[in-house]
């Protein structure tokens, strides 16, 4: 499978290539949907230069990156573009290897399941073979790369396509089993941007899934390895920030970044639903809603992560969904992260009930985004009200697309235990309802 | 209000040459609203001041820029139209047929205000409503109207605060746009629109100080409002006696309209400026007074500037040629940009996170690659 991928990269390197050289690429970094006020490529110029002027880059609100991006553009600004088109690589193979592991351990398990007879006899046609499954990597990575999103997100050098690199790298390295460098690689996520704290449960989950200790929370084995990951975890997280102050000299940083991350003070309109909110909203309450729409990010951690217990990698592609959606400053180089999981769950096709619904709605709503931008902005004919209903009609055909999975896996792990055909208790044919 | 500027450059001399050159760009802007029976009209106050007195000192109509936000010379209220006196006994009408408004009406927002300071104006603009001022030019800003504190009034819809026209000044400053400056301000609370100037060559007067209100002088029956402003009537007043060799200097307009006369207290700020103000004639900002050498001798001209012989041997002194770049030291007074230095990453920094990446490399992959390192 080297060769399909490494001809999977050449073609996607091109087309980033010839789109790098092309006049679009400064209309398109140009775009609030592909950057925001968090990882433009301008704003990182900007810090550097004010860096060579010998100004802190966080004073004023132009510079909003952790000192790691500073250290690492100080040396490679002016190969920007390959250092984007590396990282979006870098996704590519993680998510290749790791959905590879993936499958690979998918197929033992039903393997095992098999044997000890634990499925019913009419779900046989639920089950997975190798055959089906030996694409999925690569369109895993296909689905990443090709993706016009990624695309737009590379070309635009925005820093998400680094952020996703991190994040694909901490999939690859959780399904590896490593727990050392899970650890590490959440914290430099979640020092990033904040969000990947959430995956911290299902990375969590899944080494206690693999190292078969029981999530049961009078266990001491439980704790003791929660304890450690913990550790690992925060202790690296601790290290990093620390690590941060001494490259500057100064802990500036941390509400630029961070405060900047949860305050939301920047309200340019992006894909999120943050920014029309608090437009509107009087001084009075804006702390009342920040708390309210940050907690909504955080939130469904705990009972996804308690029905999902055993599933962590789903939880995994269900919480990189979540933080795409609800984050402060989404853009659409975060969407395109959890799009790439989607062929690795196209054995639930035939439970999905809004497939058609969802793509065309996302369709439309990428394609209308420019335009009711233009209208808006441009032409004047528009206002913020319309570009508003796009976004709100885009997350909620991406909320839909990832309850619509939620609900074709839990009923696939539920005809796996009860059987295909379901029967009521006077014999009609029953149906799953998610509640 | 009102708003004034003069622009008045009393002479350059380059070295080598005999004649001293001129340069008299004048700009006068003047820009005013009418605002209520009770409050002054204050139209009349630039139009004296321009009429009177700075046209007859010798500044052109095309050194003024004039900027007056209502139109009372045509308003329906006027029971002379086309004219507009200045004093009760309507004896000078100031609106006469040479008076040239550059900016009338809703042309006149602090916008355009503010463009013609900097300078930052459409290509289309024509010269007459431009400030083509340079770096040898003196410039005179006379503001009035309604005010508190801190901000102007302009158009009852819009203000401009005392930051802004700090930074425009600042803006002029380093574009070279004025060599001295002289701000006068007759509204209440006039002196909160100085104080936060710092750009150097700054002189700046106001009819009362922060607290205060200015008060307007005489009112004519006849269309209900009042006429002028007291601080602009006696400083009219004191113009009156100024010719143009006259040798009165700032301090003596410092001292017109006393609180006796003006009610309010009259501020003045000097700090900013270079020359002490006893020395700076009224003439250098309200005239444009030309000097003239007159001499006998041809002088050659086609032969390009040289330097002035040095003097050798007798003087330990090297007279060394200024150019003209030199002669203003621009260096010392305006702030340089800050080297560009390149920032480096502290060593520490680089130390600790290399070390930090090796140590996890060869915790997860084992120490058996070492060997192939050393």
């Amino acid at each position: 499978m080297a060769a399909p991928l490494t001809l999977l990269l050449i073609v996607a390197v091109t087309i980033r290539a010839v789109l790098f050289r092309s006049s679009w690429a400064e209309l398109i970094s140009e775009r609030v949907e592909v950057v925001s006020p968090l990882n433009a490529w301008k704003r990182v110029v900007e810090g550097l230069a004010l860096l060579d002027l010998g100004v802190s880059p966080y004073s004023g609100d132009v510079f909003h990156e952790t000192p790691f991006m500073i250290y690492l553009f100080h040396f490679v600004v002016d190969y920007a573009e390959i250092v984007f088109m590396i990282a979006d690589g870098i996704t590519a193979v993680a998510l290749y290897l790791s959905i590879q592991t993936y499958n690979k351990n998918v197929f033992r398990k039903q393997k095992y399941a098999l044997e000890s007879d634990r499925y019913p006899a009419d779900c046989l046609e639920l089950l997975r073979s190798p055959k089906e499954m030996f694409y999925i990597p690569l369109k895993v990575a296909m689905f990443y790369l090709l993706n016009p999103f990624t695309i737009l997100s590379c070309v635009a050098k925005s820093t998400c396509g680094l952020n996703n690199a991190i994040i694909a790298l901490f999939i690859l390295c959780t399904l590896k089993g490593s727990a050392l460098l899970s650890g590490i690689l959440l914290a430099l996520a979640t020092y990033q941007s904040i969000y990947p704290l959430t995956l911290f449960a299902p990375a969590l989950l899944f080494f206690l899934q693999r190292l078969y200790i029981p999530v049961n929370l009078r266990r001491s084995s439980f704790w003791f390895f929660t304890l450690q990951y913990a550790f690992i975890y925060v202790g690296s997280l601790v290290v990093i920030t620390g690590l941060s102050f001494f490259l500057l000299g100064s802990w500036d940083f941390i509400p630029s970044v961070y405060g900047f991350i949860f305050s939301v003070p920047d309200l340019t309109p992006n894909i999120g639903l943050f920014w029309y909110f608090f437009a509107e909203m009087f001084e009075h309450f804006r702390l009342f809603f920040i708390c309210v729409f940050q907690i909504n990010v955080f939130f469904y951690t705990i009972p996804l992560s308690i029905k999902l217990k055993e599933h962590p990698v789903f939880l995994i592609f269900m919480q990189i969904a979540i933080i795409s959606i609800f984050k402060s400053y989404p853009t659409v180089g975060d969407v395109a992260l959890y799009m790439a999981f989607l062929p690795a769950w196209s054995h639930l096709y035939r439970f999905l009930r809004n497939i058609f619904l969802v793509s065309c709605v996302l369709l439309a709503c990428s394609a209308l985004f420019p335009v009711l931008w233009h209208l808006w902005i441009y032409a004047g004919s528009a206002n913020s009200n319309f570009y508003y209903a796009i976004t709100l009609l885009f997350n909620f055909g991406q909320i839909l697309l990832v309850s619509d999975y939620f609900y074709a896996y839990l009923r696939r792990e539920h005809h796996l235990t009860h059987g295909l055909y379901l029967k009521k208790k006077d014999g009609t044919e029953a149906t799953l309802v998610l509640k | 209000m009102e708003l004034r500027e003069f622009i008045n450059f009393p002479g350059l001399t380059f070295p080598g040459l005999k004649i001293t050159l001129l340069k008299p760009d004048i700009f006068f802007k003047q820009w005013y609203s009418w605002y209520s029976k009770i409050h002054s009209s204050h139209l009349e106050s630039p139009l004296e001041v321009f009429h009177n007195h700075v046209y007859r000192l010798g500044i052109p109509d095309s050194h003024i820029v004039l900027m007056l936000a209502d139109d009372m010379a045509c308003n329906y209220r006027n029971p002379k139209p086309a004219t507009v006196f200045s004093h009760k006994n309507m004896e000078l009408n100031v609106y006469g047929d040479d008076v040239e408004v550059d900016y009338r009406g809703y042309e006149v927002t602090v916008e355009n205000f503010l463009r013609v300071l900097t300078g930052r104006l459409p290509p289309s603009t024509p010269r007459s409503k431009r400030l083509l001022s340079d770096d040898r030019s003196n410039i005179l800003i006379y503001l009035t109207g309604h005010g508190g504190n801190g901000f102007l009034k302009f158009q009852d819809s819009e203000e401009i605060s005392n930051m802004e026209l700090a930074d425009a000044f600042e803006q002029m400053w380093q574009k070279r746009r004025y060599n001295e400056l002289l701000f006068i301000i007759d509204t209440c609370q006039g002196a909160s629109m100085y104080e936060r100037f710092y750009s150097p060559n700054l002189m700046a007067l106001a009819s009362s100080q922060v607290g205060e209100d200015s008060l307007s002088h005489q009112p004519d029956l006849g269309i209900g409002v009042h006429l002028m402003d007291k601080y602009t009537f006696y400083l009219l007043e004191f113009l009156e006696e100024v010719h143009p060799a006259s040798q009165a200097n700032m301090n003596d307009l410092f001292k017109v309209c006393p609180q006796s006369q003006c009610v309010s207290t009259p501020g003045h700020r000097t700090d900013l400026f270079q020359r002490d103000p006893g020395s700076v004639l009224i003439t250098d900002f309200f005239g444009s007074v030309r000097k003239v050498e007159i001499t006998k001798d041809t002088i050659n001209l086609t032969s390009p500037v040289e330097p002035p012989i040095k003097r050798s041997g007798s003087s330990d002194i090297q007279i060394e040629s200024l150019t003209y770049v030199d002669q203003l030291p621009v260096a010392e007074i305006i702030h340089q940009k800050p080297k560009q230095k390149d920032w480096h990453p502290p060593d520490g920094f680089i130390l600790g996170l290399w070390t930090l990446i090796l140590l996890v490399f060869f915790q997860t992959y084992g120490i058996k690659h070492l060997k192939h390192i050393f």
